[in-house]
């Protein structure tokens, strides 16, 4: 594939918002009033320094309880994200554990990692082949919002059970850290400009 | 459902004018090449004049969905939404789930969601989950009633620009089906302990977030932003 297919190699800049094709050296899209740019601006360094502080969020949101339950007579127990999950085994709710394992470790921490896979091979033209990895993107983007599914049980179990003294669930800080994490890794899939990987595919062709 | 899409010169015939102001030099520009857009996910130029109703156009090269086509796409965009503001609205007035173990029986409304996390001295919490499973979706829906039926009659406001702006910023950040999962775990996770009893604002807001996720689904960015253009140059 030619250089000269993009919008880019034409002086053409896409609006982000609205698709519409404009002269590069505009500032701001003539059809929405958005910022114009070729490439998201400062895409690699601003989705690491988000990846960064999702990375920072993760480690209060794994150690601090992310809900308290109190039973009559019995002393208050916390739970982790991944002690919620043990003790889901334990109780024999396999399915639902797994559930929470997938949303709530899997997705959050293999997103961070694909997007600091990703960055990293448009840093140094990574062979990979480009059309897999803005697949991959593509999938990292879609699937990031469904990490919110432990808070919303938190949030929700909080609501719902409060029986007195019989029964009282409450929401733990690290459902704020946790929160922050994937809204955090959200704003970072965002940033990634996933135009890069193909302009590192077509300068790796036209080199060889 | 996809049809191939070709570089190929566009035939489309353009707004006339004899000035040279940056609009009418990127219009040109755009001729030149025969696209129509750059395709968000790799920047490949493509032509998706000529799609047929109910038709969708990929990019060759990555694979991304570009634009699908309906002829009907306001008129159903906007049934979808009045729809699913009625059943949000019907969602926040009823009983949302109840609860009940040794004889005591506790209620929830589904703004008692982010309610209780405020109660619990977590506003930022509230916030966010109020924010994410009533006050986006909405926003984006009273936007996009505001959007559609200017569509509709073919008139043009300034201010509709406004309008499709903040619905495609704002849209990403609806999570009214991660909610929906959300309860179910709840539940299930609850289910030995105690009675749940689903109420009629659960059942409703399963059915808003049916709705919410076709209206969404219904309004193609690349077409209401063309005929947002279309009815702006037809003044
Ligand atoms: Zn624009
Ligand atoms: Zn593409």
């Amino acid at each position: 594939m030619s250089n000269a297919h993009t919008a880019a190699a034409v002086g053409l800049a896409s609006c982000h918002l609205c698709c519409k094709l404009s002269p590069a050296h505009l500032q701001h899209c003539p059809r929405c009033g958005s910022r114009l740019h070729l490439r998201t601006e400062e895409s690699l360094q601003r989705t690491l320094a988000l990846l960064v502080t999702a990375c920072v969020l993760y480690i209060p949101a794994n150690l601090y309880p992310i809900m308290y339950t109190e039973h009559l007579g019995a002393p208050t127990e916390a739970s982790t994200i991944l002690g919620g999950i043990l003790l889901l085994i334990e109780l024999g709710s396999i399915p639902i554990a797994l559930v929470i394992f997938l949303f709530s470790v899997i997705v959050p921490s293999g997103k961070l990692m694909v997007l600091f896979y990703l960055c990293w091979s448009v840093h140094n033209h990574q062979v990979m082949d480009a059309k897999q990895r803005s697949q991959i993107y593509r999938v990292t983007e879609f699937i990031g919002k469904w990490s919110m599914i432990d808070v919303f049980v938190v949030a929700i179990l909080a609501a719902l059970v409060h029986l007195g003294d019989l029964m009282v669930i409450r929401p733990g800080v690290a459902a704020i850290s946790f929160a922050g994490v994937v809204i955090v890794t959200m704003i970072a899939a965002e940033c990634f400009d996933s135009r890069l990987i193909w302009d590192n595919a077509e300068q790796d062709q036209r080199e060889h | 459902m996809s049809t191939s899409i070709s570089t190929a010169t566009s035939t489309r015939t353009r707004k006339a004018s004899g000035s040279t102001t940056p609009e009418d030099s990127a219009a040109r520009r755009v001729d030149e090449t025969g696209a129509d857009l750059a395709c968000p996910g790799c920047d490949l130029l493509v032509n998706v004049a000529g799609l047929h109703d109910g038709e969708s156009a990929a990019c060759p090269r990555c694979g991304h969905t570009l634009t699908r086509y309906r002829a009907d796409a306001s008129s159903r965009t906007l049934a979808f939404t009045v729809a699913a503001l009625i059943l949000l609205v019907i969602a926040n007035s009823f009983s949302f789930l109840s609860f009940s173990a040794g004889g005591l029986e506790n209620q929830m409304t589904l703004g008692q969601t982010p309610g209780t996390l405020f109660e619990y001295g977590m506003p930022s919490a509230a916030f966010i989950v109020g924010a994410f499973i009533i006050f986006i979706p909405a926003g984006v829906l009273v936007m996009m009633v505001g959007l559609c039926i200017p569509l509709l009659q073919q008139r043009y406001y300034p201010w509709l620009r406004t309008l499709a702006k903040g619905i495609f910023l704002a849209q990403n950040w609806a999570m009214v089906e991660v909610f929906i999962i959300g309860v179910i775990v709840a539940l299930v996770k609850i289910a030995a302990m105690a009675t749940v009893y689903l109420g009629v604002s659960f059942w409703a807001y399963v059915a808003f977030a049916i709705c919410f996720t076709l209206a969404v689904a219904s309004l193609d960015r690349y077409q209401c932003w063309q005929q947002i253009e279309a009815l702006e140059s037809m003044q």
